[in-house]
């Protein structure tokens, strides 16, 4: 401790008292912090309106809470299985209607629509695309209805029947014709089935929204019980839908967070045990690694209102390097009186540089524009400087002398000694890597390629099997998305008329199989106004029905019910929203239609379904359209390409920044252009010689590759700065060479864990940075210098 | 599907599979049909062997509708065509022009300007239908099979195919598809509707070709 005014005694008792006082806040905070586990964290917050509205679908779509189920077994053209699906099916279905967790349920059975079916039939007059002048002139009505007519006899016919005398003019079938897919699946025993497999089919629509893992999840459940509540012997469920995948990868998340808690605390006990052979230094080493995981949960919190799961998963590598500190301190601080001292004067600085040049690579990861990466650089800063703090004040205070016990650093030390001294002989050798590296990077095609796809932890599998249920139920991904913007629901909704009306063309030249469209289910009012101003009055309609079925099948005596809904029709005033509430039609018009605010505007989004080659001629569709003021086409996949490249662009720029910035702050701090280069030529070697490699192997690299080859070089940089430390000292201790061994076996344990994990963001951080960080010491003790290096027989292990 | 049976060739039958072919102007392609098919009873085998042998074929129909509720007799006319093995097209002229095509599973209604495909198989009441006449006119054994119980009177010369839906929804819906005719070329097709609608409709070859 430095003099002060207060005696040491009550000094270090203050800073022990206030450094328990944080701890417990901190736990306070992250005791009470909201955890989770979407994957949308992971997803880039979107730069321009468009691809707002492309991400908002993503992650709280009707996209998103659409869920595909299948009931499968029994061999094909095994009549008594496909019967036994059917039965499952619809015993589902109406478990699930019954049980309030979905707004839609279809399995192909007509009686979901009823309650649709109902309010279209009401009013028809302003929904159906056929009312207009024409259609109620004596020649029109006797066109109309003679295709009405011609239906008769017929099955269809039969589900006319019942109307036929208030809708002769058939423009409730009108409706129906522009509201059925014209991809529906096959219908056997009375309800939907794949065309592909012995399997039912129904479609979903969770009442949760996309984004709300917790009632996906209790959608899921609903589903699994409905299930089931009959056994049914050899048949089997399937669930698809980004719904199932967000949940099963929040699942995924825990586990293996959990698992990398578990396996990270278990190889660094075993590492320090090998060192200290003490449970006192055991336990004084993870003090600085608790107190810096609980800091970081606790700043996570209070700065993002929540703590992503993979935030914690990245956080046991804070394990690894947090520990270090607590290594260095442990094995240098020992001597007898004055070792804390001693240890505070000679290599805290050296640590503290460490520190800051780990601090500026984290800090990049704060401003990469994926609010998933700036938790886990929020996370790092605040750990780091909690577990470098912690072992700064606190550790003189609790063990004045390091610690006790050798446990197996005679080895280490020996072994980091004989390494130290062969290793400059292989200078040369570093140096003709790091050039064969950049001979391959230069010659093998970049491999920055990677997508934003490759972040998703669903498997190919699950990926295959969501492809072909939505090929069953004929909701294949269109891959494009077409929006319009409006001042107000109306001019977003005649926004989406006149779109409709221009892809009409396109359906009839086979570009389009077919559109959904908001405005068929609600028409703008000027529409529906226009259409129900062409309803003639009563005695005019009956004049001119008169003369339209004058020889026809239809006897207009028997249509007086036609004429009262249609007088009825006329005293009408335009439908809104809210009329639709209660109905299926509601749940479809909410996906379609999104309401603005002060911020932002409506918008009505128009789905396309591609023709029949199954390949969508986007840029047919956005020609087709252009004209139409305020639409946006969106490709999807190209958008989100495009989006991720533009990042990954960004973070090339951060990375190399932060590199640049390291480089500046050693160069201020050491003000040596040799000692710097002795400190920066290992790094480069290392991450050129990684990048190779992986380069190599054909590894496709994202962004979480870049963040990795950061944290190699902040983490990295600690190694190097030790050697220098030694190399300028003159002498390479036998603890210093054993600690920094010790600290570098942890980090890249912790970071092999990562590498191991089966979720592809933190895979790719391990994959670089284990043996990236290896090569980091390996490669800066090459740098050493055989003077140093040979000094190691004075060094001698404490007892 | 057109059974091979062994070939044990009968002269009474195979004169009248002559005078069937005959009738479709085809003699010339006699020479390289194989044997006609041994036929102790007229069975549903013999009829669609017989009915598969012509690959494709057009015809004029008239078409009678009784509706029910309407108590009243509708009539209309137009064109049949097939073609072997799952194309069949229906396009009434009068009272009014409409067109009903199907293409394998693929079904384009078209009413004047307007045109709309949907999926045969999406929509089972109509399948009945269709796939009674298309399976029919292509003898297509395994799909009448599949879909109806089926039962077969009299002979080549003049036949009577009664298609019942095996399932009994659709038997809800459809009661019954009686099928008509002489030799190769089915002549009247009848529906039945659950509801008491029945339509008759007459068929009058017109043009046949037989590539094999």
């Amino acid at each position: 401790m430095t003099t002060g005014a207060a005696p040491p005694v009550r000094r270090g008792a203050l800073v022990v008292a206030l450094w328990l006082a944080g701890v417990a806040a901190a736990l306070v905070v992250a005791w009470r912090a909201h955890y989770v586990a979407d994957l949308s964290a992971f997803l880039p917050s979107a730069p321009t309106p468009e691809q707002a509205v492309l991400l908002d679908q993503l992650k709280s779509g009707a996209t998103s809470r659409l869920l595909v189920i299948g009931i499968e077994g029994g061999a094909p053209g095994d009549e008594a299985a496909a019967l036994a699906r059917a039965e499952a099916s619809k015993r589902v279905a109406a478990a699930l209607r019954a049980s309030g967790a979905f707004t839609s349920v279809h399995n192909g059975e007509n009686s979901a629509w009823a309650d649709a079916g109902r309010f279209l039939f009401e009013h028809r007059y302003a929904i159906s695309p056929a009312v207009d002048a024409d259609r109620f002139s004596a020649a029109g009505l006797r066109e109309a209805i003679d295709a009405t007519v011609s239906l008769l006899g017929t099955p269809a016919g039969s589900l006319l029947k019942p109307i036929l005398f208030r809708d002769p003019t058939g423009e409730t079938l009108r409706i129906a014709e522009t509201l059925t897919p014209s991809r529906a699946p096959r219908i056997d025993h009375g309800v939907w089935v794949s065309r592909q497999a012995p399997r039912a089919v129904l479609v979903t629509t969770t009442a949760a929204d996309g984004a709300d893992l917790d009632g996906q999840q209790r959608a899921l459940a609903a589903i699994r019980s409905a299930f089931d509540a009959a056994p049914a012997p050899g048949l089997r469920l399937v669930v698809s839908g980004a719904g199932k995948f967000a949940v099963e990868s929040r699942e995924r998340i825990k586990a293996e967070v959990e698992r990398l808690a578990v396996l990270g605390s278990i190889v660094i006990i075993v590492l320090l045990w090998l060192a200290f052979a003490s449970a006192r230094s055991l336990a004084v080493a993870m003090l600085p690694v608790a107190t810096g995981v609980v800091a970081g949960i606790a700043a996570v919190s209070l700065g993002f209102g929540q703590v992503h799961g993979m935030t914690l998963g990245f956080g046991t590598t804070l394990i690894g390097e947090a520990v270090d500190y607590a290594i260095y301190y442990l094995i240098q601080a020992r001597g007898g009186n004055g070792a804390a001292e001693r240890w505070r004067r000679e290599s805290w600085p050296t640590v503290r540089l460490g520190l800051f040049t780990s601090l500026i690579g984290f800090a990049a990861l704060v401003f990469t524009g994926f609010p998933g990466l700036a938790q886990l650089g929020v996370f790092s800063i605040a750990g780091l400087v909690a577990a470098a703090a912690t072992t700064r004040f606190v550790f003189p205070v609790l063990v004045p002398n390091g610690a006790p016990g050798a446990g197996f650093r005679h080895q280490l030390a020996r072994f980091m000694s004989a390494a130290a001294s062969r290793l400059p002989k292989a200078r040369f050798g570093v140096l003709a890597i790091a050039l064969a590296s950049i001979v391959v990077l230069v010659v093998t095609p970049s491999p920055w390629h990677g997508e934003l796809t490759s972040l998703s932890p669903v498997s190919a599998s699950d990926l295959a099997l969501d492809a072909t249920l939505r090929g069953d139920v004929g909701a294949a991904d269109a891959g494009a998305l077409v929006a319009v913007a409006g001042a107000s629901e109306q001019a977003a909704l005649e926004g989406a008329e006149a779109i409709g009306a221009r892809l009409d063309r396109l359906v009839a030249a086979g570009v389009l199989q077919g559109y959904d469209s908001p405005a068929r289910l609600l028409p703008s009012a000027a529409t529906q106004s226009r259409r129900l101003a062409a309803l003639p009055d009563a005695a005019t309609l009956a004049a001119r029905l008169a003369e339209a079925t004058a020889d026809g099948a239809l006897p207009a005596a028997r249509l007086a019910p036609f004429l009262a809904d249609v007088e009825a029709a006329r005293a009408q005033a335009p439908f809104g929203r809210a009329a639709l509430a209660g109905t299926p039609l509601a749940t479809a018009l909410d996906a379609l239609l999104l309401p603005g605010d002060a911020t932002r505007p409506w918008r009505a989004l128009v789905n396309l379904q591609p023709g029949d080659n199954g390949h969508l001629d986007v840029d047919r569709v956005r020609a087709a359209i252009a004209d139409v003021p305020g639409v946006r086409v969106v490709a999807i996949k190209a958008e989100l390409d495009a989006i991720y490249a533009r990042f990954l662009r960004e973070a090339e720029w951060q990375a190399a920044l932060g590199a640049v910035a390291v480089a500046l702050l050693l160069a201020a701090h050491l003000r040596s252009g040799r000692r710097l280069a002795a400190i920066a030529l290992p790094i480069a070697a290392a991450t050129l010689a990684v990048l190779a490699a992986l380069a190599l192997a054909g590894a496709a690299l994202g962004i979480l590759h870049l963040v990795g080859l950061l944290l190699t070089v902040a983490i990295g940089s600690n190694y190097a700065l030790f050697f220098d430390h030694l190399r300028e000292r003159g002498e390479a201790d036998a603890d210093t060479l054993a600690s920094l061994l010790l600290a570098n076996l942890t980090t890249v344990a912790s970071f092999a864990l990562l590498a191991s994990s089966g979720i592809p963001v933190l895979q790719a951080v391990g994959i670089v940075v284990a043996p990236g960080a290896l090569l980091c010491l390996v490669f800066s003790a090459a740098w050493l210098g055989r003077g140093a290096a040979g000094a190691q027989a004075r060094g001698k292990i404490a007892p | 599907m057109p059974r091979r049976r062994p070939p044990q060739a009968q002269r009474p039958e195979r004169r009248r599979f002559l005078a069937a072919i005959a009738a479709w102007g085809l003699a010339a392609t006699l020479a390289l049909a194989p044997p006609a098919a041994r036929a102790q009873a007229f069975d549903l085998g013999a009829l669609t062997t017989l009915l598969g042998r012509v690959q494709s074929g057009e015809a004029t129909f008239v078409e009678t509708r009784r509706i029910e509720m309407l108590d009243r007799t509708l009539q209309s006319s137009g064109r049949l065509s097939f073609k072997a093995p799952d194309s069949f097209v229906r396009e009434t002229l009068k009272p009014r022009r409409e067109k009903l095509a199907v293409e394998g599973n693929t079904v384009t209604m078209s009413l004047g300007e307007r045109s709309r495909a949907m999926q045969l198989d999406a929509s089972p009441e109509a399948a009945v239908i269709v796939e009674a006449v298309r399976g029919t006119l292509t003898g297509n054994r395994a799909t009448l099979e599949r879909l109806f119980e089926t039962t077969v009177s009299g002979d080549a010369r003049a036949w009577t195919l009664k298609l019942v839906p095996r399932d009994l929804r659709l038997r809800g819906q459809v009661s019954a598809v009686q099928v008509s005719g002489r030799e190769a070329m089915a002549r009247e097709v009848m529906v039945q509707l659950a509801d008491g609608d029945r339509s008759v409709m007459t068929i009058e070859p017109v043009a046949a070709r037989s590539p094999s």
